[in-house]
Order: structure tokens, then C-alpha cells, then sequence
């Protein structure tokens, strides 16, 4: 008779799970690509420690500031800062949980109790949780620094205040998990979020235009707020401190009330998922009758000039970015800012009475596409999967992939740069002619000269992204790092080189030097394909690899 | 004389200190339909890989239709067609337009090429579903598709890890049907499967390879008379293959040790 294991605790059980989560990640440092990439990680570590340590000193600050100078109620803001960081950070940001599948845990003998506590445990390991629980302490303690009576009242409300919010966040994740289940909605919604941070960008003109407008409507709405968890959690504190009691009772009651139902839905939830819920299952899609391919002859091939293998990637890159939601809205995107920030800056600079001059702002324009458009060449395989196979099998040498894929990839530059020069030229004119030919030639340079190095990245550092997802998704480290070195480099070569013309007094310089550099670009990138074809039959391995994970 | 569709010699591939593949001299036949066998992690992928091009020989060297891989890499894969293991296919693409895309970069014309991608279609049952994009096809529809792209170029020798595994009984069949007509026609099939019932009843030579060595290469009468000591022995496969790869007595589990669970 085979023995039965016993009940592990529930403590053992998180204790577990993040050891195996430990040991996920130091294996994958074993791997010369993830310990390239772990330099890239430890960069950016280094930035998000910066972010959330300054913060810490705003929020003990600001804590302290309000209690001391007799503005308890004011702490409410703070409140509502961290509320919505810690609540939309994860959609916009780094996608919901910490990348684990989480579900994965029900193969385990967990009670539902078990799961539900894991669940809730694993919601504060994410970035924002983290960086929230630091900025509440620093509250915390700001607040009992200024006065040390209120600490126990704040340490209830932060308290309850945390467990809202990771059970919220635990809450809208799951529901969205749900949600996006489906691969067009899960694209659908990527897309609104990316429409919704372009938006942002028009608050700016939006307020400074009707800003007069909106301010009783937004007085009128102001007080419906006082009901949200972070205006209760500042009333309850306030309450503290000024020994009104029905506020410090009612404002935790709030909040405590906010905890229970979320609380029940994300237990609802949960036991679904306990259930053995399946997201991915949705109605089958309809059979339709055979219908054939159009006839060759039928369609005139457009890409005829092309050789096959080139056309065939060009067709492929084509329909891939046609079909990958989010790239395409990345795409829609740099137009819309330069149409922004042309709209906001038409006639004069905003800080300023002094016009600003088309001679500058579209060279920074077109700086600031390319710098936005060129990232991705930089890991230019990224959406191939297994698929990276094919290029290995079939009988190509593998400049042609390149050549497909860059010949793609300039085609959208050019339509992003077309639609950008119309609207730069319908809101602030084009610059004089030298400045034109100069910039059109920079660019040629700046996207020529990076595309090699952008597909010696690729092949170097590749990482795979999954097709339309936003969630989860994190780029090679070491890509990211190249991009931004090449960035800098081409983007100083031309910044001197455009001003050189200002120095000298002579406008038609920059043109000149630019048009050599270009050639050199050109001749550069072509001479530099077959060393990276070469590349690609060396690094194969890795390329597999790394993208059929 | 028969034309050596693949000839290895000392092929070698290590990973580290591991040996994956220990200097195997392979020969295979033009026209043959050849079964690959092994125990997991023997190193049949590896081999096959190797043989493809997906993956670089430590040591030794490959020979495809008289060609040294090594010299004219790009000549022999004009000529051979890939089921690679996981398959290799481009996930958003719709079959139809996976099949166009490999038959192009095949060097195909564009005319050949859907003319072939839509025969291949109907004969894997594939047709009925244009719009559904690769991604949303079961395992057994991504295997009928791998292969349909394997041979749309009509390759001389064609490389299958592991065809049948998750494709039913009716397509199975038809697959078969058509593997064979394409021995008998000249291909060289190179196969690799678990399941060993399949391999008798295609194949007709076989190797079997045991931590990354060749410990068997034959006809399987050859390996059968091997075993038996007569020829025309009733011997299966399996037996065969238990009798070689468990020989040093290793391989066999020693169910007394699991006595806590019984």
C-alpha cells in the first residue's frame, strides 16, 4: 500500500513557492544571455530604488508636513496616491501577479483556505505592492513623528489600508485574467491601455484650454470621493488627531467594509480557479466550408522586385504586425505625440513667448521617431518562437531574413516619418531647405547605421515576447542597454553635426556630412550582412534556444 | 550500386561535459525508409538535428546526398524536408499562408507554390479552417501542417521527429500512405519514433542509439537474425530493441526498490 503524504502548512507552502521561484530565477542565470540580462535588471533596479526611496522621503515629508501644520485632513492625498499607483500601476506597467502561473498550484493537495492566503501573499510581492508598503511606512512614521499620538490609529488604518488594496488588486486581476482569456480581447485591451496613455498626454492642452470650464464640474464631483478608501483613510486619521471619534471609527469601518467585499469577491473567485475553472475555454469557432486560396495568377505579385525569400519575409513580417495588436498600436502612437506636441508648442515655447522655430523642432522630431521606432529592431526575433526553426531549415543564407525584416521595418518608418512631416509641416511649416535635406539625410544615417548593430543585438541577445500579450512581458536586458548606447551615439554624431552648420555659417554643411555619413551607413549595413549571416549559422543555438522556450 | 542518401562520420555533439552524441557513423540508403530508435535522451534529436542544420557537430562530419554539410549547407537543405522536434511553425500565420511562406522561401514560384499549399491543405484536412491562424489549431492539426510543409517542396530526403505523435487514426493512416508512396517514389525517410509498432511496420532499416552511441545499424532482418540467430525470426522490434538497449541489465527498473508503493 502506497503511504500518504501529510498536511503541509500553509506557511511551508509560501515558503516553497518561493524558493522554487528563487531557484527559477538562479538557474536562469546559468545561461550566459540571462546573466547579460541580469546586468540590465540590476540597472534598472537601481533606477526603481531611486524612484521609490525619493517617494519615501516625499510621503514622510508630506505626512509629516500635513499632521504638524494642523492640515490632518490633507493626508487623504497621500492616501490617494499610493491607491492609485498600487491599483493601475500593474495594468500599465508590469502586467498582474509576478509572471508565475500561479494556477499551476492546484496540482498541490491546498485547501481552498491555502490558496486563497498564497493567492494573497504573491500580491505583495509585486513591484507596486512593494513599493507601496514602503511609501505607507514612511507615512506611517512621518506621521508619528509630528505627532507620536496618532500611531496606533495610523498603524490600524494602514493596515486595513493594505489589505484593501492587495485584495482589490488581487480582485481586478483576476477578473481581468478572465477577461483576457481570449486572445482578441486580451488585444482589444491592450490597445484601449495604449489609446488611454496617449490620451494622458492631452490633459495638458485639455486643461490649459478648458480649464475654466471644468472647474465647477469637477468641484460638483470632488465630494462623491470622500467615499473612496483613501478620502476614508485620510478622514479616519484626521478623525485621530483632532479626537473626533465617529470620524477615526467611521472612516476604519469604511475601509474595513471595502476589505470584506473585496475580500468576498476575490474568495469567489478563487474558488472558482479551486474549482478548476479553465479561462482558456471558449466556444469553439465555427466550421466553415473549404474555400481556396485565390489563384496566383489571379493577384499580381507587388513584391516581384524582391527576391522569394526576401518577399516571403517581408509578407510574413507584414502580417505579423498586422495581427500583433500591440505592436501595431505602438505604432500609432509616436505619430500621435509629434502631433501633440506639435499642437502644444504651435507658436510658442510653453515656457516662453518666444516662437518656437521648425528649424529645430523638426530635427528633434524626427529624432524622437526614430528613437521610438527603432527599439524593437533591436530584438528583432522576438515574436518568431519556434518558428526561428524554419529560417535554419529552409535553404536561405540569413542575410535574406535580415533584409526582409529590415526592409519592413523601413517601410514603416517611412509611412510614420510621411504622416509625421505632413502634420509637423500643417502646424508649424518645414524648415528651410538645407535643414530638410539635412535632416531627411541624418535620418537615413542614424536608421542605416543602427540597423546593423540593431540586428547584431538580435542575434546576440535574443528574448522571446509573446505575441499581443503586455503582460509579463520583459525585453533582454542587454538589447535595451545596446539600443540606448546606439542611441546616444548616433543621436550626439548627429546633434554635432546639424549644429556644425550654425558654427561654420555655412547651412549646407550638415547637409553634406550627412549625406556622406549615410553612404557610409549604407555600404556599412550591406557590407556588415554576410558577417551576419555568418552570425546567425554560429549563434543558431542560442536563437532556438532562447525563442522556443 | 546504391546511391548514400546520409552518410556521418564520427558526428559528435557535447553539451558542456555531457556527450549528447558519441562519434556515430550513420549510413542510410537512397529511397529508404529508415527508423531512428533510442531511449529518451539516447540522442536521437540531437542526431537530427545535427543532420538538419538546426544544431553544430562538436566533431566529425555529415554527407546529404554525396554534399558535405558543412561545405554547401544551403545546397542541402534545398534538397531535405524538416518535422523538426516542437515542430518550428510560425504560430500567427493562417496554415495556408505558413505552407506559401515556406514554399517561397523554398525558392518555390509564387504559382507552384499555392497550387501546392492548397493540395497539401485538402489532403491533410486542413482546408475547411482558412482564417484560423496556427496558433488556434490543436496539436494534431500542427503536426498534419509541419509535415505538409516539410514535403511542399518535394524533398529528396525528409526528416520526421516523432509525425504520428498526436494525430488520429484516420489522418495517421493517410499519412502513412503517403510516406510510403514517397519511399517508393525515391525519398529517403529518416524517422524517429517511440513507438516501436509504427517503425516495424514502416520502416524497412533501422538504427538504434544508446547514450549518444549506434549500437544497432540494419535491415530488420538483420537485426532480428542478429537476435534469434536464424533468419526469417519471428522476434519483434521491441524485443529487440529491450534486448540491445537493456543488455547491460542498467536499464532495467528495479521494482523492489519501489516496494512503498506497492
Amino acid at each position: 500500500m502506497a503511504d500518504v503524504a501529510g498536511a503541509v502548512g500553509i506557511l511551508a507552502q509560501i515558503r516553497l513557492v518561493a524558493e522554487v521561484r528563487w531557484r527559477i530565477l538562479r538557474n536562469g542565470l546559468r545561461r550566459k544571455t540571462n546573466r547579460f540580462d541580469l546586468l540590465g535588471m540590476i540597472v534598472l533596479g537601481v533606477f526603481s530604488g531611486i524612484f521609490v526611496l525619493g517617494l519615501c522621503f516625499g510621503f514622510f515629508a508630506g505626512a509629516y508636513e500635513f499632521l504638524s501644520h494642523g492640515r490632518p485632513g490633507w493626508i487623504a492625498l497621500l492616501f490617494w496616491g499610493i491607491f492609485v499607483f498600487w491599483q493601475l500601476f500593474p495594468i500599465f506597467a508590469t502586467g498582474f501577479g509576478a509572471g508565475f502561473e500561479f494556477r499551476s498550484m492546484l496540482r498541490f493537495p491546498l485547501n481552498l483556505t491555502a490558496f486563497y492566503i498564497i493567492g494573497l501573499a504573491y500580491g505583495l510581492a509585486d513591484f507596486s505592492s512593494l513599493a507601496s508598503v514602503c511609501w505607507l511606512t514612511s507615512m506611517t512614521l512621518g506621521a508619528a513623528v509630528a505627532k507620536p499620538s496618532v500611531l496606533p490609529a495610523m498603524l490600524m488604518v494602514v493596515g486595513l489600508f493594505l489589505l484593501l488594496n492587495v485584495t482589490l488588486e488581487r480582485v481586478i486581476g483576476s477578473w481581468l485574467e478572465r477577461l483576457l482569456s481570449r486572445r482578441r480581447t486580451r488585444e482589444l485591451f491592450v490597445a484601449l491601455i495604449l489609446l488611454s496613455m496617449v490620451s494622458l498626454n492631452l490633459i495638458n492642452p485639455i486643461v490649459n484650454r478648458y480649464g475654466a470650464l471644468l472647474k465647477p464640474l469637477a468641484l460638483r464631483v470632488i465630494p462623491y470621493f470622500s467615499w473612496f478608501p483613501p478620502s476614508l483613510a485620510g478622514r479616519a486619521i484626521a478623525g485621530a488627531l483632532q479626537a473626533h471619534f465617529a470620524e477615526l471609527v467611521l472612516g476604519s469601518a469604511g475601509l474595513l467594509f471595502y476589505a470584506a467585499v473585496f475580500s468576498v469577491f476575490l474568495w469567489r473567485r478563487c474558488s472558482a480557479q479551486y474549482r478548476g475553472e479553465e479561462l482558456s475555454e471558449t466556444a469553439a469557432p465555427a466550421r466553415v466550408a473549404a474555400r481556396r486560396v485565390a489563384k496566383a495568377e489571379d493577384v499580381p505579385d507587388r513584391l516581384s522586385a524582391l527576391s522569394p525569400q526576401v518577399a516571403a519575409v517581408v509578407r510574413k513580417e507584414f502580417r505579423y504586425l498586422m495581427r500583433n495588436n500591440f505592436s501595431f498600436f505602438t505604432l500609432i502612437m509616436p505619430p500621435m505625440l509629434v502631433l501633440i506636441f506639435s499642437s502644444m508648442f504651435t507658436g510658442k515655447h510653453p515656457t516662453s513667448e518666444h516662437q518656437i522655430s521648425s528649424e529645430m523642432f523638426f530635427p528633434g522630431m524626427m529624432a524622437y521617431l526614430i528613437l521610438i521606432l527603432m527599439g524593437p529592431a533591436y530584438n528583432c526575433f522576438a515574436f518568431e518562437g519556434r518558428g526561428i526553426q524554419t529560417y535554419f531549415m529552409v535553404p536561405l543564407r540569413f542575410r535574406e531574413v535580415f533584409l526582409g525584416k529590415n526592409l519592413m521595418l523601413l517601410s514603416v518608418l517611412a509611412v510614420e516619418i510621411g504622416v509625421s512631416l505632413v502634420m509637423l509641416a500643417w502646424w508649424l511649416g518645414l524648415p528651410s531647405l538645407p535643414v530638410f535635406v539635412a535632416t531627411l539625410a541624418a535620418m537615413v544615417f542614424a536608421v542605416v547605421g543602427q540597423l546593423s548593430l540593431a540586428n547584431w543585438s538580435s542575434l546576440t541577445f535574443p528574448r522571446k515576447l509573446e505575441f499581443g500579450q503586455m503582460r509579463g512581458q520583459r525585453q533582454s536586458g542587454m538589447a535595451v542597454l545596446t539600443a540606448f548606447a546606439a542611441q546616444i551615439v548616433f543621436g550626439g554624431v548627429s546633434a554635432v553635426v546639424l549644429f556644425s552648420g550654425r558654427w561654420t555659417g555655412n547651412p549646407w554643411l550638415p547637409a553634406e556630412a550627412f549625406a556622406l555619413l549615410a553612404a557610409a551607413a549604407v555600404g556599412g549595413y550591406f557590407a556588415s550582412l554576410d558577417a551576419l549571416s555568418r552570425m546567425a549559422e554560429e549563434k543558431r543555438e542560442t536563437l532556438i534556444e532562447a525563442l522556443c522556450r | 550500386m546504391t546511391e548514400t542518401a546520409i552518410r556521418t562520420q564520427k558526428l559528435a555533439r557535447r553539451f558542456g561535459n555531457l556527450t549528447a552524441v558519441d562519434g556515430i557513423d550513420l549510413q542510410v540508403a537512397a529511397g529508404q525508409f529508415f527508423g531512428f530508435l533510442g531511449p529518451n535522451g539516447a540522442g536521437k534529436s540531437t542526431t537530427i538535428k545535427m543532420l538538419t542544420g538546426l544544431l553544430a557537430p562538436t566533431a566529425g562530419s555529415m554527407e546529404l546526398l554525396g554534399l558535405d554539410f558543412a561545405a554547401h549547407p544551403v545546397e542541402v537543405k534545398r534538397q531535405i524536408g524538416v518535422v523538426p522536434e516542437g515542430m518550428g511553425l510560425l504560430e500567427r500565420l493562417t496554415g495556408s499562408e505558413y505552407l506559401q511562406f515556406v514554399g517561397r522561401m523554398y525558392g518555390l514560384d509564387r504559382g507552384t507554390t499555392q497550387r501546392r499549399a492548397n493540395e497539401l491543405l485538402d489532403f491533410m484536412q486542413l482546408a475547411d479552417r482558412p482564417k484560423t491562424l496556427i496558433a488556434d489549431y490543436s496539436h494534431g492539426m500542427q503536426k498534419k501542417l509541419a509535415l505538409a510543409a516539410a514535403v511542399i517542396h518535394g524533398p529528396r530526403i525528409l526528416f520526421l521527429d516523432e509525425p504520428f505523435e498526436g494525430v488520429d487514426a484516420l489522418a495517421a493512416g493517410a499519412l502513412k500512405a503517403l510516406l510510403g508512396r514517397m519511399t517508393e517514389r525515391g525519398t529517403t525517410i529518416f524517422l524517429t519514433s517511440h513507438v516501436l509498432e509504427i517503425v516495424e511496420r514502416l520502416c524497412s532499416h533501422v538504427a538504434i542509439i544508446h547514450k549518444g552511441r549506434l549500437v544497432a545499424q540494419g535491415s530488420l532482418e538483420e537485426l532480428r537474425a542478429g537476435m534469434s540467430g536464424e533468419a526469417g525470426s519471428k522476434t519483434t522490434l521491441e524485443q529487440v530493441f529491450l534486448s540491445i538497449v537493456g543488455q547491460d541489465g542498467t536499464e532495467r527498473p528495479h521494482l523492489e526498490e519501489l516496494s512503498w508503493l506497492m
